[in-house]
């Protein structure tokens, strides 16, 4: 063995004397994240610079996104003080928008875990630059979400009730509820997603340790837990990593479910579907895959990850989504036939007044977004790869998904079996500031947290561009991937 | 425990294993050798020995703990305060219970995961260990313990495969007392705020919030003494007398009275009670049970009010004559009825 084979490190490029062959290489390094490796410290500097610095567009999003989190806690409190009259809750309508908002959050933290587990454990290699800023959308949109069934409580003060212990009322939750499922699924995928997120970050923050000085410096001292990168530690993460992602798969699913068990295990017509469990996690799925989408677009844009972030992973996470897009079209269809042919009455009811009542525009404009946009971009590689364009999809599919919970929740329970006690619920001041300023909530912690831990995971990145090379076939270079045991 | 810990840095996987390989021959156990990376290369990549973790044998522990807290919290409880619901069977009912028990198992797995995690790797670790910030920055660091003759020649070793930095430094045997004090702080810290909740939980230290449910007067189940109703209540089962209302104010039996009442007795009440109010009007036959005779000790007995409620409302298959007569008219047919007994 030469010492010049010896010594060549990876992110050195390939001195390839054929200039067809060069060529090739070239677009393909442009191409591919895991073909292009850089000096370390150049590529560790991608992922620190934006991070270190707060630009005057940080400092706008900041005051907006927290003005809105103070209006969001403010109106809260006035909501406290004066009572759930003062929303626009009514009888028959006693769920409404912050149910609506919490399944949308749930649906939206769903996407998050998924990418990152589910990919990891099917080794999708698109997966490693993303996973991160997907996890992290898990985490702020559930907290978010768990933050509203609290709203929603009226006396908020009181949820501990949910939380089993022996208590001075000689009363136990009944673990027979739906509702109580909920909180325990949403707990336990929330402290999964966290902790799991938090492994996954153990080397980077290590290697902010070491890139770092003063507050900075001790704070990631403290945060890495003194890792140090040996055979050990990586071993162990990856077992743990790897119990994480199939034990947080079934999680993530049975999250969904439960979440549309709150509905389905009533006798409220156009709730009680067997279907709804997975037309739920499609659901789910779908906001969440969109809303990474959009994440990713807006960090790329403001954080300048051009490295990191390419026309591949955009064009896997548009196929990822147009795919999900038909997978709840299958769904929605699925619960739509059954009720439309079995010609209930109250059904009949629900039919007549989203085809041609006064939800009907709510109702087309939904299908328009959920279903026929995404069918007629998400083929085009075009659309796939070009950001704004990928940007508004995701966008008007937040929109669809939004307006889809807003049906099954207030507008369904609007119709039940006693025609006479049938009624609209109209959203009133409180609970439209509460929901405007919750997507501001879940920004305001994503902006944040963007300058506190590195949104890409750069030793994934790392390891992906060890084991990525090129193999050459007759007059072509080929992606190839080295996998060990 | 070897004096020596010696730290050489590589740019490349393959330099790495050939001086691991050298380390051995010299006589370095593989347990006194690590190295570190940035990202995980494979054992074989760098000759070295397979990792056999215990962090799936931890996690195991944390399902099966998770089950049987799952168990405790839904056979338990069941057993303690029985909650019939929607019928459900009386015994146990299985399937809701399952979805407790799935999300309970999963929970414990994932929390015996990372605290499995972090005991076997000793984290958090606050004393420093040999280090060189250039790991993070792609170089591969070789680390090993020898005493003194074995640390020179490790040196050699390191030096001789292309390390570009060598360090060497003793051994200190401090023990890591930050790191005891941070797993006492996580057992201690949560029991002392679980501790501050149950006071307020088990009402030792009560807030003054005003919809308290425990501030509200209450009296339990089927004791007494009897809350009296509060102002302008009425009741729900059957009529009331309320002063000031036509059914508290009688009519004086006068000549006139009576008078009026026999008229009204004699259109709307002969046909089934009779004329003399013995029961034996034309219609009286078609009722079972048949119309009551108004000159028993039984009718004459009633208070007033009654007689007159029942004209009001009707009983039996008698109907009330609220519509027929008002309450003026109604209390002369009631004069005229306890005329008939004298």
């Amino acid at each position: 063995m030469s010492t010049s084979e010896l010594d060549r490190p990876i992110w050195a490029p390939e001195d390839i004397k054929d200039e067809e062959l060069a060529r090739q290489e070239k677009h393909l390094r442009e191409k591919h994240l895991l073909l292009d490796p850089r000096f370390p410290p150049e590529a560790n500097r991608y992922m620190l610079d934006p991070m270190y610095r707060t630009t005057r567009e940080f400092w706008i999003l900041f005051v907006i996104l927290g003005g809105m989190v103070m209006i969001f806690m403010t109106t809260w409190g006035i909501q406290m003080y004066w009572g759930l009259g003062l929303t626009g809750l009514n009888r028959p309508v006693m769920w409404a928008l912050y149910i609506v908002n919490l399944v949308y959050f749930i649906g939206v933290g769903h996407a998050g875990t998924f990418i990152s587990a589910a990919l990891r454990a099917l080794k999708i290699e698109w997966r490693r630059p993303i996973s991160r800023a997907a996890e992290l959308v898990t985490v702020f949109a559930l907290m978010v979400a768990a933050l509203f069934p609290l709203v929603h409580l009226g006396r908020s003060w009181k949820f501990y009730w949910l939380v089993p212990y022996p208590n001075a009322r000689q009363l136990w939750p009944s673990f027979h509820s739906p509702l109580m499922w909920d909180m325990m699924a949403i707990f336990t995928y929330l402290s999964g997603s966290i902790l799991f997120a938090y492994l996954g970050m153990l080397p980077d923050l290590a290697m902010i340790r070491d890139h770092s000085e003063g507050w900075r410096h001790r704070l990631y001292a403290i945060l890495s837990l003194g890792w140090r990168g040996t055979e050990k530690e990586w071993s162990n993460q990856e077992t743990a990593l790897n119990i994480f992602s199939y034990v947080i798969i079934p999680v993530m699913f049975s999250v969904h479910t439960v979440v549309s068990w709150d509905f389905a295990m009533s006798l409220q017509p156009g709730w009680h579907s067997s279907i709804f469990g997975p037309y739920f996690v499609a659901g789910a799925l779908f906001s969440g895959v969109g809303a990474v989408i959009m994440t990713l677009i807006v960090l790329r844009r403001f954080m300048h990850l051009d490295y990191f972030l390419r026309a591949e992973h955009f064009n896997g996470m548009g196929m990822f989504l147009l795919l999900l897009s038909l997978t709840w079209d299958y769904f929605y269809f699925n619960d739509y036939i059954v009720s439309w042919y079995g010609n209930e009455p109250v059904e009949k009811v629900f039919s007549h007044i989203l085809t041609s009542g006064w939800a009907a525009p709510l109702w087309f404009l939904m299908l328009f977004c959920n279903a026929i946009l995404p069918a007629l971009t998400l083929w085009s590689r075009k659309v796939r790869t070009t950001p704004s364009a990928l940007f508004l999809v995701a966008f008007f599919v937040q929109i669809g998904m939004y307006l889809e919970r807003y049906l099954i929740v207030p507008f369904t329970l609007g119709f039940n079996e006693f025609p006479y006690s049938w009624g609209v619920y109209i959203p009133q001041v409180p609970e439209s500031l509460i929901t405007v300023c919750s997507f501001g909530l879940v920004a305001f912690m994503y902006v944040v947290i963007t300058r506190l831990i590195p949104v890409v995971p750069l030793w994934e990145v790392y390891e992906g561009q060890v084991l990525h090379g090129l193999k050459r076939m007759g007059r072509a270079l080929i992606k190839t991937k080295a996998e060990p045991d | 425990m070897p004096r020596y810990e010696l730290l050489g840095l590589y740019f490349d996987p393959a330099p790495v294993a050939e001086a691991i390989t050298q380390i051995r021959s010299l006589g370095v156990p593989d347990s006194n050798v690590e190295v570190i990376s940035r990202t995980p290369y494979k054992a074989e990549m760098l000759n070295r020995p397979t990792q056999r973790g215990r962090v799936g044998r931890i996690a195991l522990i944390g399902a099966a703990l998770g089950i049987l807290g799952a168990g405790g919290l839904t056979v338990g409880i069941y057993m303690l305060y029985t909650l019939n619901q929607g019928g459900q069977p009386s015994i146990l009912p299985v399937p809701p219970s399952l979805i407790v028990l799935f999300e309970i198992t999963m929970l414990g797995t994932m929390l015996a995961t990372f605290i499995g995690f972090l005991l076997v790797n000793n984290f958090p670790r606050f004393k420093s260990r040999i280090y060189d910030p250039q790991v993070t920055e792609g170089h591969i660091g070789v680390v090993a313990r020898a005493d003194d003759s074995l640390a020179i020649q490790v040196e050699e070793v390191l030096n001789r495969t292309g390390a570009h930095a060598v360090r060497r430094v003793e051994v200190t045997d401090k023990k890591d007392y930050r790191s005891r004090y941070f797993w006492g702080a996580v057992v201690v810290v949560p029991l002392i705020l679980l501790a501050i909740l149950g006071l307020f939980v088990y009402d030792i230290i009560r807030l003054p919030i005003p919809s308290q449910m425990v501030e509200q007067e209450s009296v339990a189940f089927q004791q007494g003494p009897r809350l009296p109703a509060p102002a302008g209540s009425v009741p729900v089962q059957g009529s009331a007398l309320i002063a000031g209302q036509p059914a508290s104010e009688p009519v004086p039996v006068d000549e006139n009275s009576l008078q009026r009442g026999q008229i009204l007795y004699t259109i709307n009440c002969a046909m089934c009670h009779g004329a003399g109010g013995a029961g034996n009007g034309s219609l009286a036959s078609h009722f079972t049970p048949p119309p009551a005779d108004l000159t028993t000790k039984d009718v004459q007995n009633l208070k007033l009010q009654d007689i007159f409620l029942i004209i009001t409302q009707g009983r039996s298959k008698m109907p009330g004559l609220s519509e027929n007569l008002s309450p003026t008219e109604r209390w002369d047919v009631v004069n005229f009825i306890r005329s008939l007994g004298k």
